[in-house]
């Protein structure tokens, strides 16, 4: 068994009178890619959320290489090696896909405000480092040509994957995925499914969240399926799709599975 | 420090604080309506108001009131300031459609963000107080005397005078109307809806630019009802009468809970009377600094007000 | 072959610059540099009545309202433009500068040149002080907190003795002589100077920072603070950073007023004044630096000189912001930066 990089342990999470998860337990292994799919509203992005911190679980443990992050600053956790991207394209609009890029760099930086401020030696090595680790995952994404373009003029596909790069400059432990196939055509999920497994074999543990269920059945080697806040299904993905409580749980939502 | 003053004046601090509420209420309800339906704080509110004072005064120099006169009986009062109060709240009711059209609309058509709409506001507020300075000439202007102030009988150290009584009962009034206005007409419904999500309010067929006209429109009658009712009271004004008693007014709207009509309500009374009593122990000239710590006090450990549970219901 | 990304580029001053700049040498860059300088150092000696105003000569109007709404502006702009806070009370730092030169000299001797470098330090502690609580909150919340600080220090000057009251203080010292340069009420230009240099420095220091780390994590948190923070950027540090430094800009100035003006008031520092520089920073292209300093230097010198602007001038600034932010948010050069097009083939970038 190998090693659990992100583990999710009892996790509950209520809003005023709305639990939208309920003891909900998930891991994330080195070296896997994991998938969390259940019909919408199900709760798949709360996990995202609460993960990295921006909403406070009401009860449970979540912890990343074995160390717990509740109730530690989103930032504080996304240094620690948790990095996402979003269901709707959220990127810097205004800054170009370098320094999109270089900013989730930047967090693995040591140079302080004042230390940039008087260009100390560290501030130049910490600048030549965000700069260089940036324009090589342009470059791995594919999208090296637009670098100094500005994000918001990237075309759809290309800030999908600016979007992934900025997260991976943060050399996370494990990189959350939100829909990174929405919008796309068959074509483009295929290039993305073989480009989300070249990121495991760089050697980044994934957890994605997706509605394409071809996608997830060819690149997962793990699914978990959620419904109303409630795991109600793991495994790979052959046996999650036996699994007759999945299938109860799709049946309702057939259109929006397929 | 004094703080046998609390006890010894009690019943008049109770009483002024309540008659200084109910005047912050008037001004307060505008700035909660329109962070309903904007999700904005309405910087030139409180110019509103500030117009809708020189409204009022406006009125009674028109009517030939030079402020040595005997004070009016009842009847011709009602009648005068009956006639000030409207054209004030027309005024005030005008401009607060006016700066919606001039100060927000097209940059809430194009998708602005936030910081453009304020700073536009900002720009809006700031034009108005200079050119009310220009055209008052920087000077403190009185309101004449038009209600006998002699203390008509008396609760405990409180004296009640004539004026209080016709602020606090037309306030009341203005209120219930309000809350009538809010709960059974269609545009009332409209303000709420938008209140509680606007996109799907826009699905259902409420036609947001005029519910967004509108609800300025009742804030500003409101200012401009309740500078006539503040004018009744303290009997001047300036062109920068409007800076304290908005952020007094804020300060109510942000106690009560943003967004929360009943909290502003509530939050004005609460605001007027810590400002009474509190001016007494420590003196008048720290009125605005305490109001202002209240105001980050609550912001920052309570941002939903004293009445969170409501506004949450309100705003999801 | 490759096709420009965007095809209809508007005319842009900043652009045409921007292309001439990018295509200097280094050594033409220094002398450009330093031509620019040293004409901002001589500009006070092209007094004349043409330049001058009604009431007074240019180099007095270069020191007030010019220079001052310019550095002034620039301070705000880290503040407004870069982090992103929406500052209503810039004068606070102003005052709490200009009051820390008159209280200090006044009981204790102090010079000008510690108190500057003191003026400063207190600005960034009360900045300190207000934005740790009051910078988690957001937008308009924070506006109007920063508002009431403004009025609030106003207030405690005038409720305060050691502030002198509603009167003020007087008989503050005037810089000492520096380098034989000496500051005296009636010349204007040493004055100048000193804020010309004042104003080099945070231009320096502002131009190395927006280039680096702390730049981009402003540029971020300014785009999108919640993403910022999931991207790892220390939100609170780099706007508390923002708020911190712009004050300090504020606190220098102040005491470099006091120095000048030598008596203030409560009076100096009303809330007119923090809505006029955030006329000159929204006017000149909130995040742009020379943007900032044009606008300011524009709005600085306009009003004085145009005699049915004068009387009015704070009505045309409040209409000035309403029209800026419809028509023009980006402000009369704007932040944006020029898109560079890039070859898809050989990764070379592409020349219009």
């Amino acid at each position: 068994m190998s090693k659990k990089l992100l583990e999710i342990r009892n996790l509950t999470m209520k809003f005023g009178g709305v639990v939208a998860l309920s003891e909900v337990n998930l891991h994330v292994s080195e070296g896997e890619i994991a998938a969390l799919i259940g019909p919408n509203g199900a709760g798949k992005t709360t996990v995202f959320n609460v993960a990295t911190g921006y909403y406070t679980p009401t009860a449970g443990e979540i912890l990343l290489d074995n160390e717990s992050v509740v109730g530690v600053k989103t930032y504080k956790i996304a240094r620690k090696g948790l990095a996402r991207t979003f269901q709707n394209v959220r990127l810097f609009g205004d800054m170009t896909a370098l320094e999109n890029v270089m900013t989730g760099a930047d967090s693995k930086n040591k140079v302080g405000l004042l230390g940039s401020m008087f260009g100390t030696s560290t501030s130049k090595k910490d600048e030549e480092r965000s700069h260089k680790k940036a324009a090589e995952l342009l470059n791995f994404m594919g999208i090296s040509h637009r670098a100094g373009q500005l994000a918001k003029n990237l075309p759809y596909g290309d800030q999908r994957r600016l979007e992934i790069a900025r997260a991976l400059a943060l050399e996370p432990k494990v990189l959350l995925l939100d829909e990174p196939a929405a919008g796309f055509n068959p074509q483009e999920k295929v290039e993305l499914g073989n480009l989300i497994k070249k990121i495991r074999d760089a050697g980044f543990a994934v957890l994605l969240i997706e509605h394409d269920m071809s996608l997830v059945m060819k690149i997962s080697d793990r699914v978990s399926v959620l419904d109303f806040g409630q795991k109600i299904a793991e495994g790979t993905p052959s046996e999650v799709q036996k699994d007759q409580k999945v299938i109860d749980a799709y049946l309702g939502v057939a259109d929006h599975a397929s | 420090m004094d703080f046998s003053i609390l006890w010894t004046d009690f019943a008049s601090l109770l009483l002024d604080g309540i008659v200084v509420g109910a005047i912050y209420a008037l001004v307060s309800l505008g700035y909660t309506l329109v962070y309903g339906v904007l999700r904005l704080i309405n910087f030139a509110h409180s110019e509103i108001f500030m117009l809708g004072t020189f409204a009022t005064l406006g009125v009674t120099m028109l009517l030939g009131f030079t402020g040595f006169e005997e004070p009016l009986g009842i009847l011709a009062f009602l009648g005068v300031f009956l006639l000030a109060a409207t054209v004030a709240g027309v005024a005030s009711g005008s401009a607060a459609m006016l700066l919606e059209v001039v100060a927000y609309r097209r940059l809430r058509r194009n998708n602005a963000n936030r910081l453009s709409s304020l700073i536009s506001a900002i720009g809006a507020s700031l034009f108005l107080v200079e050119f009310f300075r220009i055209i008052t000439d920087s000077k403190d202007w009185d309101f004449p005397r038009l209600l006998d102030k002699n203390s008509l009988f008396q609760v405990g150290t409180a004296y009640v005078t004539a004026d209080k009584i016709v602020v606090l009962v037309g306030a009341f009034a203005l209120m219930i109307i309000l809350d009538r206005i809010i709960q059974t007409t269609k545009l009332g419904r409209g303000i709420r809806a938008v209140s509680q999500d606007e996109r799907t309010s826009i699905l259902m067929g409420v036609d947001v630019d005029r519910v967004i006209a509108f609800t300025f429109l009742i804030g500003g009658v409101l200012a401009g009802v309740g500078s006539a009712f503040y004018m009744l009271f303290y009997e001047a004004t300036k062109f920068n009468v409007g800076f304290l008693l908005g952020i007094s007014a804020f300060t109510a709207a942000v106690l009560g809970g943003i967004g929360n009509i009943r909290g502003a309500l509530a939050g004005s009374f609460v605001l007027g009377l810590i400002q009474q009593f509190s001016s007494a122990v420590l003196g008048y000239n720290w009125r605005d600094v305490v109001t202002f710590i209240i105001l980050v006090l609550v912001l920052l450990f309570k941002p939903t007000g004293l009445f969170g549970e409501a506004l949450q219901r309100a705003r999801v | 072959m490759s096709t420009p990304s965007s095809t209809n580029v508007r005319f842009n001053l900043r652009d045409k610059f921007g292309d001439w700049w990018e295509g200097t040498t280094r050594n033409q860059r220094v002398l450009f540099r330093a031509a620019v300088i040293v004409f901002f150092f001589i500009l006070p000696f092209l007094d004349n009545p043409i330049l001058g105003t009604n009431e007074s000569d240019f180099s007095s109007v270069l020191f007030y309202p010019m220079g001052m709404f310019v550095i002034m502006a620039i301070g705000l702009n880290i503040i407004v433009g870069k982090s992103g806070i929406l500052d209503l009370g810039y004068v606070a730092f102003f005052a709490i500068g200009a009051y820390t030169h008159a209280i200090l000299n006044l009981n204790f001797g102090f010079p000008f040149w510690i108190n500057v470098f003191l003026g400063m330090g207190f600005a960034m502690l009360a900045g300190l002080m207000l934005g740790l609580p009051a910078l988690r909150l957001r937008g308009d919340y924070l506006a109007i907190i920063t508002l009431g600080f403004g009025e609030i220090i106003r207030i405690l000057a005038i409720n305060f003795n050691f502030t002198g009251g509603a009167a003020g203080l007087a008989g503050i010292a005037a810089p000492p002589t520096l380098f034989g340069i000496e500051f005296v009420v009636d010349d204007p230009k040493p004055f100048y100077w000193l804020l010309l240099t004042l104003m080099l420095l945070v231009i320096w220091a502002y131009l190395r920072l927006v280039a680096r780390r702390p730049g981009r994590a402003w540029e971020a948190i300014r785009e999108d603070e919640d993403v910022a923070e999931f991207m790892g950027v220390a939100t609170m540090k780099y706007k508390l950073w923002g708020f911190v430094l712009g004050g300090a800009v504020g606190g220098a100035v102040g005491a470099v007023y006091a120095g000048q003006v030598t008596s203030i008031t409560p009076e100096n520092f009303t809330l007119q004044i923090s809505i006029m520089i955030l006329a000159c920073v929204v006017f000149g292209g909130m995040g742009n630096i020379w943007g900032v300093a044009l606008g300011a230097a524009l709005l600085g010198y306009f009003p004085e000189k145009l005699r049915f602007l004068s009387d009015t001038r704070i009505l045309f600034f409040g209409l000035l912001m309403v029209v800026m932010m419809n028509i023009r948010p980006d402000g009369i050069i704007p932040r944006k930066k020029r898109e560079k097009v890039y070859d898809k083939n050989t990764g070379q970038e592409v020349t219009r």
